[in-house]
């Protein structure tokens, strides 16, 4: 049906067609390695764990569209996956990048994993036969679908190789090393959630009830383990309300001087939804600044605040802690704008700010930026900054260069 | 007519028992037109593709019912690789019996059988009258147009010209350099705003393959991806130009606060941009200004907040302390709007710069007072809860940007659709950069307000996503899809049936749909390089003109009648 | 059998589901993963956008053997081809008027746009359905009996 494009692009054929190397499997990696490939290029996108999708796959919903999280997303990962030009590396990393006169070495150790997902059929035999349960589907939209065992639950005892009835499981998969000959690299490696134990105030592990927000969002979400419905984890039944309280973590010359950027807007989303499948429960945001930056935004968090009832308070709370009991957290605060000090009680907290880039230490101190970083590797950036981020990556690749004209 | 091959798969056991496969087999061997009925162990495995395409060729068949699990996990992608080794889409058919049967009926074998055969019946029905459609290949121009100077636009032909293409790049003012050339500096590195511009408008002049078109505006655009047929007019005269790709980098507008804070009626109450004339100017000895955040943004009129006020005044108040140290400079704010890690740092080094920030609650705004000149204004300070009152030599007034006063006219030339604040809209929140029409790509605050630095970035992007088309000889109309296997097909109007009535023109999402006169009458015409295969058009036409191939009615009509045919057990 | 020449109704309804492959699919094919149980007495026909969906379509399915017809599309706002999603809800309620001025009735048209794209939800919706349907006359027994009646031969 579809003729065969010829491809003439005429970068192609110099010295820098190379492959290039994308790290990272997220919002900015999946649309770097679409426009390189677009464009004619080979691309080895090397991904550390077994989906692509990045941090985005895991959200239920995403902000301002409210729509699924996973669905923009499938397509592009689909069509990633078809593209003759982009080779996939799943459970794997760069272990070194040596420059050399003609381009880059590239290290790359890989972890297979111990259900070939080209050969699973998802027919749920060796879950069924898995005494500690560590067989399950890889995810509930994740492509392609198939089952993954836990290593950290699996006791090899073997149980499942024989039922699989298609020889998928092979418990000896070792670590597999090749290195390429590759052009350039993008770091696209996205953000991960640090540690909050340097916070003791905010309660983060004294309490079931008390969580970060991606740990909310992943109990909270429609394709999770309660179906949309909000319970508390502490034990069954609804909250009667919920606080969200931004910059724990962010901000904070402790952990993390910077601002997260995406975090006000989730706490936002994060509460219409709450407030979208029950609006009897009370939510609060506390707050510092409430940005709301982007296309939209702005206008999103009036249709939470003043649509749906979404309350917000600006002032960081000093003290989360739970009641005696445990029935309950009392979360004490300064609401800055009106100078009254208040403990109260809430049935969840949400801790939102923690994010830090995936790799490395941090941001550099100078704020210089980075050169082929894109996306929060770079800058805490959201969906749409990130997926610009990577077109221009790639379009500084496609020009030879590593820096346009100017670079603020 | 050769006849169909029916492969019923047998999943590794998970489709029997719930499904009596031999039973499917036997009926499905009974239908006309079906030459050969298999069953194999499973499809999806590595080993089996060559299997498979074997048994087709030696079957004589010309088209494929697959029965096996659900599209989305392995049966799609056998699709997907039959399609790899030359066979037409169109005439694989698969019918999901796992998911959607066998798992969900697992207590009732009667049924899943019936519905098994029913669904089969329904594939063979759909593969007997589909149809696919004929592609349109179409010479692409290696040209882009880039509309807009500013950031964003110059950031995009420089880019465009680097990696090998021509560009047209037009601007209404005599110049490049958009907002660049009002502003001093540019944030967070307080690099002159000139300077960031010179290496760009340097390129400009000197890069052969770009065509500078100053004072010149779009006045009529026609075509679609790899052939957009653009006339341009200036006082020189008009210009035709024909490219494949277009990026919409037109930038913003400014705002005047007028009756906001007495602007315009006290003296030295200016906006942010006046206030960057004076610095460009060299003109600023102000010993005390007091900078008032969100004038006439987050407001009803204008309910968003456009980006760079904060950081634009966070950067002129440091340059206001660094070049006089006794100088008192206070900045009233809602919301401090300086999200990430450099225009965080940027944020507290105006703190350390002494710079002093003072919130307000938008239902207590500052109030300005002066009689002739500005004097003081006042403010209720709402983290301390105290009303505080400011005597200062100007007041500066941060007011957003707004959207270009020609989106409108563009937006009607390309059919690229408007936010409701006038602002180019995407068509995806996961690709920011493109259109509804393919080809057509915003960047920079024609898009959305955003700052130089991330304006040139989007640009970049933006030519990133031009590159992609300017790169082939040719691009097909069904491979111009996001899909890996590209469009389902296109609406095709049956020539002599088309009455004209419109309806098709008026529900396409795409405006792929035109009415052009043939002879005395009106008929419709899809254009093959816009149509997006979403169906609309066919649901609307009163006499079933407009079809797609592919899914077309005697296809749905013959599913629909062998939906319960097996079931209708009397 | 009653006077009439109709069954009693102890079959499951018969319904016929026009799903969107975006959202619709996507939970009917999760209530599969889910190895939900549902009554075998329905078909699905995927489309590429619900705004595909004919009403000349839902008349023939009715008239073919079904006792309902589903038309599933994305969540409004999230439709992959512009909202054309909107266009469909508004042409399928106008059906459903139509089908109250026939006597066939509104009820047995289910348009569920977004609220069935999980595996738990597709199968609470077809559910619901279901049981609406259920007090329901079928139409392709009683079409069946109709057509055997001796003045129709």
């Amino acid at each position: 049906m579809t003729p065969e494009i010829p491809r003439d692009n005429p970068r192609q054929g110099k010295a820098d067609a190379l492959p290039v190397l994308v790290e990272g499997g997220g919002a900015a990696g999946i649309t770097a390695c679409l426009d390189l490939a677009a464009a004619g290029r080979r691309v080895h996108l090397v991904e550390s764990t077994a989906v692509l999708g990045g941090q985005v796959l895991r959200l239920d919903k995403i902000y301002p569209t409210d729509h699924c999280a996973f669905c923009p997303l499938w397509t592009d990962i689909r069509r990633l996956r078809e593209a003759p030009e982009i080779t996939v590396h799943l459970l794997s990393r760069v272990v070194s990048l040596e420059a050399s006169a003609e381009g880059s070495l590239a290290t790359i150790v890989t972890r297979p994993p111990f259900i070939a997902p080209e050969r699973c059929i998802s027919c749920g035999r060796c879950a069924d036969a898995c005494p500690p349960e560590a067989a399950r589907p890889l995810g509930e939209h994740v492509y392609p679908s198939s089952f993954c065992i836990d290593e950290g639950l699996c006791n090899c005892c073997g149980c499942c190789v024989g039922v699989c009835p298609t020889a998928a499981i092979d418990l000896e998969r070792k670590e597999e090393r090749q290195t390429l000959k590759i052009g350039k690299a993008i770091r696209a490696t996205g953000f991960r959630e640090a540690e909050l134990s340097p916070l003791p105030e905010f309660g983060y592990g004294t309490h079931p009830d008390i969580m970060t927000s991606l740990e909310f969002e992943a109990w909270t979400a429609e394709a999770g383990r309660n179906g949309g419905s909000i319970v508390r984890k502490s034990g069954g039944g609804k909250p009667a309300n919920i606080a969200f309280i931004q910059c724990s973590g962010a901000r904070d010359d402790r952990l993390l001087p910077w601002c997260s950027a995406v975090c006000c807007m989730h706490a936002l989303k994060q509460a219409s939804w709450v407030k979208r499948r029950d609006p009897g429960i009370d939510c609060w945001i506390f707050y510092t600044d409430l940005r709301t930056v982007g296309r939209d935004y702005y206008a999103y968090s009036l249709r939470a605040t003043e649509g749906a009832g979404v309350r917000l308070v600006r002032g960081r709370p000093g003290l989360v802690h739970p009641l005696p009991g445990g029935d309950g957290i009392a979360v004490k605060f300064e609401d800055t704008m009106t100078q009254k000090r208040e403990i109260r009680r809430f049935d969840m907290v949400v801790l939102n700010g923690n994010l830090r880039p995936a790799v490395g230490d941090g941001y550099p101190v100078d704020g210089a930026a980075q050169d082929n970083a894109c996306g929060f590797a770079a800058e805490p950036a959201d969906v749409a900054q990130s997926a610009c981020q990577g077109s221009s990556a790639a379009l500084k690749i496609m020009i030879g260069g590593g820096e346009g004209p100017c670079r603020a | 007519m050769p006849g169909v091959i029916a492969i019923l798969c047998r999943c590794c056991g998970q489709i029997e028992p719930a499904v009596d496969l031999q039973a499917l087999r036997e009926r499905i061997g009974r239908e006309a037109g079906v030459v050969s009925v298999e069953f194999r162990d499973s499809l999806c495995l590595p080993e089996d593709g060559a299997a498979i395409v074997k048994a087709v060729e030696s079957s004589g068949a010309d088209r494929i019912l697959l029965a096996a699990c659900s599209p989305y996990g392995k049966a799609g992608d056998v699709v997907s690789a039959l399609c790899a080794r030359g066979i037409d889409r169109s005439r694989v058919r698969l019918v999901d019996i796992r998911e959607g049967c066998a798992w969900i009926h697992r207590g009732d074998q009667t049924g899943a059988t019936a519905k098994a055969c029913d669904l089969l019946c329904m594939g063979l029905g759909f593969l007997r009258y589909g149809g696919c459609s004929t592609d349109a290949v179409v010479a692409v121009r290696p040209e882009c147009l880039v509309a807009g100077a500013g950031s964003a636009g110059l950031a995009a032909a420089v880019s465009i010209a680097r990696a090998g293409f021509q560009v047209h790049l037009v601007e209404r003012a005599a110049e490049g350099g958009g907002m660049l050339k009002l502003i001093s500096r540019v944030y967070p590195t307080d690099v002159e705003a000139a300077e960031k511009l010179r290496p760009y408008l340097e390129e400009v002049e000197r890069n052969p393959r770009i065509a500078f078109h100053p004072k010149t505006r779009v006045v009529s655009a026609t075509g679609f991806a790899g052939d957009f047929k653009v006339r341009l007019a200036s006082v020189t005269g008009d210009v035709n130009v024909r490219v494949g790709a277009v990026i919409l980098a037109t930038g913003a507008g400014v705002w005047l606060p007028r009756g906001l804070y007495r602007y315009g009626e006290l003296k030295e109450v200016l906006t942010l941009m006046e206030l960057e004339r004076r610095q460009r100017e060299g003109k600023t000895a102000a010993k005390r200004s007091v900078f008032i955040q969100c004038v006439g943004a987050r407001c009803p009129e204008r309910p968003y907040c456009a980006t760079m006020c904060c950081p634009s005044s966070i950067k002129n108040a440091v340059l206001l302390r660094k070049a006089d140290p006794d100088a008192e400079v206070t900045i009233l704010y809602r919301d401090i709007m300086t999200p990430g890690h450099i225009l965080e740092r940027y944020y507290r080094s105006a703190l350390e710069a002494g710079v002093r920030f003072i919130r307000f609650d938008p239902a207590q705004p500052p109030v300005v007072s002066g009689d002739g000149h500005v004097e003081r204004v006042e403010v209720f300070d709402a983290i301390s809860g105290v009303k505080r009152e400011i005597e200062t030599d100007q007041v500066v007034l941060s007011t957003p940007l707004v959207a270009n006063a020609d989106n409108a006219k563009l937006s009607e030339l390309f059919h690229v659709p408007l936010d409701g604040y006038g602002f180019f809209r995407e068509d995806y929140s996961l690709h920011p950069l493109e259109t509804r029409q393919g080809g057509i790509f915003i960047c920079g605050s024609a898009r959305w307000p955003v700052s130089s630095a991330e304006a040139a970035t989007q640009g970049e992007g933006a030519a990133m996503k031009a590159l992609a088309i300017l790169g082939r000889k040719e691009i097909s109309a069904l491979s111009l899809s996001r899909l890996p296997e590209g469009k389902l097909g296109h609406a095709r109007i049956e020539d002599g049936a088309c009455s004209g009535c419109g309806n098709c023109v008026a529900v396409c999402p795409y405006d792929a749909c035109t009415l052009q006169r043939v002879g005395g009458a009106f008929v419709s015409r899809a254009n093959k390089m816009r149509c997006r295969a979403c169906g609309s058009c066919t649901a609307v036409c009163p006499n079933g003109t407009v079809q797609m191939p592919e899914h077309n009615a005697r296809a749905v009509g013959a599913m629909i009648r062998r939906a319960f045919a097996e079931g209708d057990a009397g | 059998m009653n006077a009439h020449g109709m069954t009693d109704k102890t079959t499951t309804p018969r319904v016929l589901v026009f799903a969107c492959r975006w959202c619709a699919l996507v939970g009917a094919d999760a209530a599969g993963r889910g190895r939900a149980d549902l009554p075998a007495s329905f078909r699905v026909i995927p489309v590429e956008c619900a705004a595909m969906v004919e009403p000349d379509s839902v008349l023939r399915a009715l008239a073919s053997g079904a006792d309902g017809v589903a038309v599933m599309g994305c969540h409004l706002g999230g439709c992959r081809f512009n909202d054309a999603n909107h266009v469909a809800l508004k042409r399928m309620e106008a059906l459903g008027d139509l089908l109250d001025t026939v006597g066939i009735g509104r009820r047995r048209l289910l348009l569920s746009f977004g609220a069935a794209h999980e595996g738990r939800q597709f199968t609470e919706v077809l559910g619901a359905f279901f049981r609406e349907l259920a007090p329901l006359p079928s139409l392709a027994a009683w079409r069946k009996t109709l057509l055997n009646q001796p003045s129709f031969r």
